[in-house]
């Protein structure tokens, strides 16, 4: 049994593929359910097998993890003159299977939500073919044994958020959307492709045990160097400060799209680059450091905008950007697991969020605006109850899931002796309460329904399922690191041994767990008073906020700077390029050309005259000369001295 | 009995030749200039044929029965074309055949 599940092991792999592939050939011939069905299948199949993998490989010694890891899948792909030999390898450790985990098993469902929720949609199989092909490229991301599989993985990550988000392509928003989020996708690809030219440059191999394994051997210099363009990559793939606009914008997308590729897995494929990256940032403090930064940063920053928004999508986009920023935050100071378990307990209550919000969205006939919600609770109990759940997890309220992983983040950033990326953490986690409640509040409470769309309360089983399982396991997935149980830690403690924060994520320090809690419940206590026991205050609040209100609507303004720092000047270029250039001098050419073949033309004309025996009388004197050239002037010693 | 020598041959072609060639350009009736090929084209096979003979090698004389084959299907091809001409012409005559002018 266990050679079995690890010889399947490609299999998890190629599963999703087949189910692309096939859905994309043999679709259109088949009833639209035959797609969803094998969608699901495929998913389902590489989610058992990856389960089959994990008990397996997990109850192994940690170095027996590492040897199985990298000794089985071994595959022969290129070899580079005159030194560098790329091989196809996976690499199946305790962290890309956490990866593996979540990737299928929160994919699965919520491919099984697509199935009612796109029923609709005129173009139901190509939704399953892309997913599918999401999955696949995204578990090549985390099964790659060598950064340049990596990057394949990453890049077909990026092709498939842009294919989805502007899945209906007839919106030009929507494919304004996906433009925007794969240039600035490409932008973190090129980031990592210098990484590697850096690496392959002082180590002469992209793959990991190589580059890991020569750390010491690389100054710290190129060392920081190689950290700081991975962080780019990591920066543009998690929307992280400075290339954070394309998340929201990304929300034009199908909603099973956003739970699962805007905030489940795809974005944080930094957080798992940065920890599989991590003894190069351990030996690179200023790297390391700056990643921090970045993460507490864009946490606070994005916690700030979903204050204000009305999109109940883009407060949701807002809210992943904040939670991707702890994650950030906390493999920044070097607590990769704390990282790690932020990013499961995410994507179960960030999936759940996005899903009772589809479910809400499904609904009321598209609708996304929060203002013209309100009152849902008694027409929509299930999507109210599930939401609920979510938005106490992710808020960060015992025993909910959330609870335990934030603790575990903000606990590690104080141990890391950074006084003010913990007020950062402890302040957001504040912020946290409040817009989510906000959120609660505006959608499901506060008065009667605002809207004008009738309320279809009828909801497919398909949906609700998986939200369901999606809500208890909301609920129960902290529960892996309780103290003196503290799987996870465990689990990971094979990948990252050495890593510079090892102490376990269940210590809770009983001061700190508390007072966040607090914070939190400050937080929702505040969103509470304003949007439900008193509405006149929020809009006073908003009235005194004044300027700041409408720089945090505009998010900081961070898409006006952008456009007129570097698309305004593109297009302005462009624009006189076009004006002063390719009127007069590039078109001329081809005209130019045009003349000159007319001028020849109109020479060889005259001999075109219609007359069968002027092109005779041509022909005749035409073989006559060549016959006279032929025996006088080329041959004509010969035919002289012939008898 | 007396071989005649290749020479003579060769002449009667070149002048059966230059009769084709003449015919070709002087008469304006399309069915006399097809005639004036047909001449040209066995002036060449008398000269594949006396070749073949003088030189006892079959390839002159497997060229003619080519030769007579092509012909046969260019004269085909070409009274089509004067038939279809005339029919929407009532008349036949080259010189007033030109509108391919260029």
């Amino acid at each position: 049994m266990a050679d079995f599940f690890l010889g399947a092991v490609p299999l998890i792999l190629l599963f999703p593929l087949i189910g692309a592939a096939t859905i994309a050939f043999f679709g259109p011939y088949a009833h639209r359910s035959a797609s969803a069905f094998i969608g699901c299948l495929s998913i389902g199949l590489s989610f058992v097998l990856t389960v089959g993998a994990a008990l397996v490989i997990l109850p192994l010694s940690p170095a027996q993890q590492a040897i199985y890891a990298h000794s089985n899948f071994v595959g022969y792909w290129a070899h580079l003159p005159p030194d560098l030999i790329i091989s196809f390898r996976l690499l199946i450790d305790p962290l890309s299977l956490l990866w593996m985990l979540i990737i299928t098993g929160v994919g699965l469902l919520i491919h099984v939500y697509s199935v009612g929720y796109m029923a609709s949609d005129k173009n139901y199989r190509t939704f399953f073919a892309y997913m599918n092909l999401f999955v696949f490229t995204m578990l090549l991301l985390v099964m790659a044994d060598n950064f340049l599989w990596l990057l394949v993985g990453w890049g077909g990550v990026g092709l498939a958020s842009y294919l989805l988000i502007g899945f209906n392509y007839d919106r030009p928003v929507a494919v304004l959307a996906a433009r925007k989020a794969l240039i600035m996708n490409v932008i973190g690809d090129v980031g990592i492709m210098i990484a590697m030219f850096l690496m392959y440059a002082h180590v002469g191999s992209v793959a990991y045990q190589n580059v890991f394994g020569h750390v010491s051997q690389i100054g710290t210099s190129a060392l920081t160097w190689i950290g700081v363009w991975l962080l780019l990559g990591a920066v543009a793939k998690s929307a992280q400060l400075p290339l954070q606009t394309w998340l929201p914008d990304a929300m034009e997308g199908p909603t099973p799209v956003s739970a699962l590729i805007h905030a489940a897995t795809m974005v944080t494929a930094g957080v798992y680059l940065i920890a599989r990256a991590h003894p190069i940032y351990d030996n690179a403090p200023a790297a390391a450091e700056l990643v921090a930064v970045i993460g507490g940063v864009t946490a606070l920053f994005a916690a700030t905008i979903g204050c204000v928004q009305y999109d109940i999508k883009r407060v949701l986009a807002y809210s992943t950007m904040s939670q991707i920023g702890y994650m950030i935050l906390a493999v920044g100071v070097g607590a990769y697991a704390a990282g790690a378990f932020h990013f499961m307990t995410h994507a179960f209550f960030k999936a759940l969020l996005f899903m009772s919000a589809g479910i809400v969205i499904h609904a009321l006939g598209g609708e996304q605006d929060i203002r013209k919600m309100g009152g849902l609770a008694a027409r929509l109990p299930f999507a109210y109850w599930t939401f609920l759940v979510g938005t106490v997890a992710i808020a960060g309220i015992f025993p909910f899931a959330g609870f335990f992983s934030k603790d575990a983040v903000v606990d590690a950033v104080l141990n890391s002796h950074h006084p003010w990326l913990f007020v950062l953490a402890v302040i957001t986690a504040g912020l946290t309460g409040f817009y989510m409640f906000r959120l609660v509040f505006l959608t499901f409470l506060t008065g009667a329904y605002r809207g004008d769309h009738e309320v279809h309360a009828q909801t497919e089983r398909t949906m609700t399922v998986p939200v369901a399982i999606l809500a208890v396991l909301s609920l129960i997935g902290g529960w892996i690191v309780l103290p003196h149980h503290d799987e996870l830690s465990v689990m990971l403690s094979s990948t990252f041994g050495d890593a510079r924060l090892p102490q376990s994520m269940a210590e809770f320090s009983g001061a700190l767990s508390l007072g966040l809690l607090l914070i939190a419940v400050a937080g929702i206590a505040f969103a509470w008073i304003a949007y439900q026991w008193r509405p006149q205050i929020a809009a006073a609040f908003h009235r005194s906020l004044g300027g700041l209100h409408a720089l945090l609507s505009n998010a900081y303004y961070f898409d006006t700077i952008y456009h007129w720092l570097f698309e305004w000047p593109v297009l302005a270029f462009a624009q006189w390029l076009r004006d002063a250039f390719e009127v007069d001098a590039i078109d001329s050419l081809p005209a130019l050309a045009l003349r000159a073949g007319g001028y020849f033309a109109s020479l060889s004309n005259r001999w075109e005259t219609g007359y069968l025996r002027r092109y005779g009388l041509t022909f005749v004197v035409g073989a006559v000369l060549l016959l006279f050239i032929y025996l006088f002037v080329a041959h004509g010693a010969a035919v002289g001295a012939a008898p | 009995m007396p071989q005649v020598p290749l020479n003579l041959y060769l002449e009667l072609s070149a002048v059966l030749f230059i009769i084709g060639v003449i015919g070709f350009l002087l008469r304006r009736n399309p069915i006399t200039m097809l005639m004036a090929i047909e001449l040209m084209w066995n002036a060449g096979n008398l000269a594949f044929i006396a070749f073949a003979r003088n030189f006892i090698d079959m390839s002159g004389q497997v060229f003619a029965f080519l030769v007579i084959t092509v012909a046969a299907a260019e004269a085909a091809i070409a009274l089509a074309i004067v038939v279809m001409v005339f029919r929407r012409r009532e008349n036949a005559d080259v010189d007033d055949i030109s509108v391919m002018r260029g």
